[in-house]
């Protein structure tokens, strides 16, 4: 099933992510930042100025190392921004909601292009390009490690599968590679550091809810609202988040996000279902409203322990991605289900 | 392929197809992503139909319940519904590749359920229906006209039909993929391969009765579906009122394939296949074939849907890829023959 | 009087077929249509058959307006045999004589025993009782136009209209048709082309041309050479054989003067002979047609 290449990709990517936490930057050729990634040398000799972000995981990492002026134009929005990110964001140039187009990227002239998404520019295929395409004009083009690690990039539902679970080095090492290219090392180092701390103390809240067992599924949409749903696999950020928490996700799948039918989650009958919250309305589910109405009318469903006994929990969807907002999901999705009673 | 001189007496043919679709619905509702032993599965039945006061699982109960035997009620109806509108078509058009998909009218029912979604008339199923009901006439309308206007023949209307289906199809997926409201239109793959994923019983109430009702319409018109044998002069010539048949029957057709379009998107070749193995069976006789074309849908697309839930384990075909996997080699054997007769 | 056209009109895309036609079919008798291709010999059946309704003028059943006849009703009284019959289905012999019966069933009837014995007296009248089982796609050309003919015996008609019915049939066929049309007793109107036929076989003529009615009456009086020549341009002339039957003969023009050395190649080696033979048929049946 798995490909050798990504495997081998993913594989040198976990390593360098459990060995170096800050990646000693080998310097070579005279670039000032010399990265590995996704299988390919990127080499800056000085920071970029017009950085394209596909994704808002990676606009979101590029606002909070204050780099906001160099971000040339944005695309792939979920939600809107976090509170402490507002101001900073408020007024990127945004070249589309959903996936853009190769040359509308292009045309904005960027140094360098930013990509949350292996599917969006990957090695032999993207919904925007390949890395030959941008290559050709001169854009480096840098993928979240998270991306890299996968052991799939397109499998059956689209959002690819790991063999190696997601956890926050991966996160902290994209921080670290983004702060170093944009030429302030020191802003990802804390970053890093504060970003550790709230993950350290939402742990330590936790600890309470540890003592029971909770079984739970995340829902993050679906491509038609009364059919198969998207659930969280085991192991990508939603499986990071309950292992921190210590709650059990009922999907196992090596799929990131592998579409489910109802009957079997049904017959798992999870204690608590999460429910994204997004801003997207891009597949018929996105909507937390209907996923609500969904589960509380259709007859199997509404016969489920979480819905009967409405612990239904909203959480970001974008805390759900491999992001910033994962870190920030533990805290919340803590508290959530501490608020349900569910811990003694 | 030369027929056979002694027919299937209707009588058995009924009995067997009814046996058929009983293994079919109980194979149907036996299959799923969870194992329900089968002890559990008869409690279920036994509750729900015979208000037997047994103690079941509730989820067990839902996913048997109202999940599986509603899908099945609603495969098994379309079916139905599909494979009378082939028949009732390939009389009427003296064609024997007429079909609600080959003809475009699935295309243009679907067109009109996307535009009623995003224009938001009304709500609801019914509503839906009569979107994809007005989508169906106006295919209609153009492959009439595109089959006249270009010097009819059998061939032509078949043209026309692929011309239609490019035409409505394109509409539909530029609606799908530019309406700002996806969340309300279903995918695009539903609107062209069609999907039994999200059928639950109100569906169900939905689709019984309206394939009951225009089969009951459709058998009071059997002897003039036989008098089209021979062209519509001839067929008027025995005392069939042509014109108002042919309207009638149009209609008829067109309301069936809106309302399945509208539960389970548009799914070709049950229309092909069906009538085309009935009529071989049974004789051409309407009288015998509406009948046992209903029955012999239902149990094809009952086993269709089986087979699109295990052919690949863990992943579920869309239901029109497992018909035209039968439905074009259908194709392709009704095209020689016809040569050869010619 | 069973069915007549008076002064009937009727128009198709913009072009005048008929132009105030009067025709009577003798009650019992055999009424032959006659006339150039393009006359209106087949647009006139369809307005007496009802299929088509005149522009002006009126077809009358028994002095109705056939426009106000029911369809069923009129089917159970007047039958139509078209030119060319063809169909997609897999039908038998029986299957097509039994349509004969649909405007006598309502739409939940069942097969009663009058519908069996009228369709096995249109099988034995039309000699198709052996063939009844037999698909309708294996039958030859005349074969077909037969049980086209039972068909329309087992509607149980007081009047048959039949578009040129010998059209694509051998000559044993041709004759044997019209003999049996001619022997019922039911009211015929034929349709055709072979004026020779027309005056052997009916009891009265009709003449059309560029849909007008040029006259009707017996055959003797109106296949006459004068009109035979101003109709059809050709030469012809009136005899009776020595069954007392008028027949029409055609004046062809004399052979050119190598007639005589071609006719010597007909006799040259016998592969060819077949060959340019079946050839040559096939050119005469052509141009027939």
């Amino acid at each position: 099933m798995t490909k050798y290449i990504p495997v081998a990709v993913g594989g040198l990517s976990l390593l360098m992510a459990a060995g170096l936490a800050f990646p000693a930057l080998a310097q070579v050729g005279g670039a000032a930042v010399t990265i590995e990634n996704c299988g390919r040398t990127l080499e800056f000799d000085e920071a970029p100025e017009r950085i394209v972000s596909i994704g808002q995981g990676t606009t979101e990492i590029l606002l909070s190392l204050g780099l906001a002026d160099r971000i040339a134009g944005t695309a792939t929005w979920v939600s809107d921004l976090p509170g402490e990110l507002a101001e900073a964001g408020a007024n990127l140039p945004r070249i589309a909601e959903n996936t853009p187009g190769f040359e509308a990227v292009v045309g904005t002239r960027p140094d360098m292009v930013a990509v949350q998404w292996i599917n969006d520019i990957g090695p032999e295929q993207g919904r925007v390009g390949t890395f030959a395409q941008f290559e050709d004009f001169g854009i480096p083009v840098y993928v979240s490690p998270a991306e890299c690690a996968k052991s799939e990039f397109g499998a059956a539902s689209g959002d690819g599968a790991r063999s190696e679970a997601w956890s926050s080095d991966l996160l902290y090492r994209e921080v670290a590679e983004l702060a170093d290219i944009g030429g302030v090392p020191s802003e990802g180092e804390a970053l890093i550091a504060d970003s550790r701390e709230r993950e350290a103390a939402a742990a330590r809240d936790a600890e309470a809810l540890a003592a029971e067992e909770i079984s739970v599924v995340y829902w993050f949409s679906s491509p038609e609202i009364d059919g198969e749903a998207w659930l969280a696999g085991g192991y990508g950020a939603p499986q990071w988040i309950s292992n921190v928490i210590g709650l059990r996700n009922v999907v196992d799948s090596h799929e990131e996000w592998p579409l489910v039918g109802w009957e079997t989650i049904a017959d798992h009958d999870p204690d608590v279902i999460v429910l994204g919250t997004m801003k997207r309305r891009n597949q018929p589910a996105d909507n937390v409203a209907l996923k609500r109405e969904f589960l509380e009318t259709d007859p199997l469903t509404s016969q489920m322990t979480a819905v009967h006994d409405g612990r239904l929990v909203e959480l970001d969807a974008h805390a759900m991605n491999p992001t910033l907002r994962a870190i920030d999901g533990v805290a919340r999705l803590a508290e959530a289900i501490s608020a349900l009673g569910l811990t003694r | 392929m030369s027929y056979p001189r002694r027919r299937f007496p209707l009588g058995w043919f009924l009995l067997l197809a009814g046996a058929a679709l009983l293994a079919a619905g109980s194979a149907a509702i036996s299959i799923g992503d969870v194992r329900i032993p089968l002890p559990a599965i008869l409690k279920v039945l036994g509750r729900q139909i015979f208000g037997l006061d047994l103690t079941v699982d509730p989820i067990r109960e839902g996913i048997v319940w109202h999940y599986r035997l509603s899908r099945a009620v609603v495969a098994a109806a379309a079916g139905g519904a599909l494979a009378l509108c082939g028949c009732v078509l390939q009389a009427l058009l003296r064609n024997p590749l007429a079909e609600p998909y080959l003809l475009g009218i699935a295309a243009g029912a679907s067109t009109g359920a996307v535009m009623v979604i995003i224009l938001g008339v009304g709500a609801g199923a019914v509503s839906l229906t009569l979107g994809a009901f007005g989508g169906a006439a106006a295919a209609f309308g153009l492959v009439a006209l595109l089959a006249t206007g270009t010097g009819g023949g059998t061939e032509r209307i078949i043209l026309a039909g692929i011309a239609g289906s490019q035409l409505f199809n394109a509409a539909t997926s530029f609606i799908v993929t530019t309406s700002a409201s996806a969340e309300q239109t279903r995918g695009i793959m539903f609107w062209l391969l069609g999907s039994l994923g999200g059928i639950r019983w109100p569906d169900a109430g939905l689709a019984v009765p309206v394939v009951l009702i225009c089969g009951l319409l459709c058998l009071r018109r059997a002897r003039a579906l036989d008098a089209f044998a021979f062209g519509e002069d001839a067929a008027a010539a025995l005392g069939i009122e042509t014109g108002k048949v042919r309207v009638e029957l149009f209609a008829i057709t067109a309301f069936l394939t809106a309302a399945m379009v509208s539960l389970i998107g548009a799914v070709g070749f049950v229309g092909l296949v069906v009538p085309h193995a009935t009529r071989f069976l049974v004789g051409p006789g309407h009288e015998r074939l509406i009948p046992a074309t209903v029955l012999a849908g239902a149990v094809f697309m009952v086993g269709a849907d089986v087979l699109s839930r295990t052919v690949v384990p863990g992943q579920v075909l869309p239901i029109g890829v497992v018909t035209a996997l039968f439905g074009a080699p259908a194709f392709v054997a009704i095209l020689w023959r016809s040569r050869r007769t010619s | 009087m069973t069915l007549a056209a008076r002064d009937v009109s009727w128009s198709a895309g913009g072009r005048r077929i008929l132009n105030g036609v009067s025709v009577t079919a003798p009650a019992g008798g055999v009424l032959g249509l006659v006339g150039p291709n393009g006359s209106g010999k087949s647009s006139l059946l369809r307005l007496l058959g009802g299929l088509r309704r005149p522009d002006a003028g009126d077809v009358l059943l028994d002095g109705r307006p056939v426009s106000r006849v029911r369809r069923a009703e009129l089917a159970r009284r007047l039958a139509f045999v078209e030119q060319h019959s063809a169909t997609e289905m897999q039908l038998r012999v029986r299957d097509v004589v039994s349509l004969g019966r649909t405007p006598h069933r309502g739409a939940w009837g069942g097969w009663t025993p009058a519908d069996e014995a009228a369709v096995a007296a249109a099988l034995e009248t039309t000699g198709m009782t052996g063939r009844a089982g037999q698909s309708w796609s294996t039958l030859s050309g005349g074969e077909r136009q037969r049980v086209q003919v039972a068909r329309a015996l087992a509607q149980e008609p007081r009047e048959i209209l039949l578009d040129e019915p010998t059209n694509h049939l051998d000559i044993r066929h041709q004759l044997e048709l019209l003999d049996l049309l001619r022997s019922l007793r039911t009211t015929c109107v034929i349709a055709l082309h072979d004026l020779d036929h027309a005056a052997a076989f009916c009891d009265c003529i009709a003449v059309l041309d560029r849909g007008r009615l040029v006259t009707q009456g017996l055959p003797a009086g109106t296949l006459t050479p004068g009109l035979i020549r101003d109709v059809f341009a050709v030469e012809a002339t009136q005899r009776y054989d020595r069954h007392g039957t008028l027949r029409i003969d055609f004046t062809v023009a004399p052979p050119p003067a190598r007639h005589r050395s071609l006719q010597a190649h007909c006799r040259s080696k016998p592969e060819d002979d077949r060959r340019s033979g079946s050839d040559s048929r096939q050119e005469t049946y052509g141009h027939l047609s």
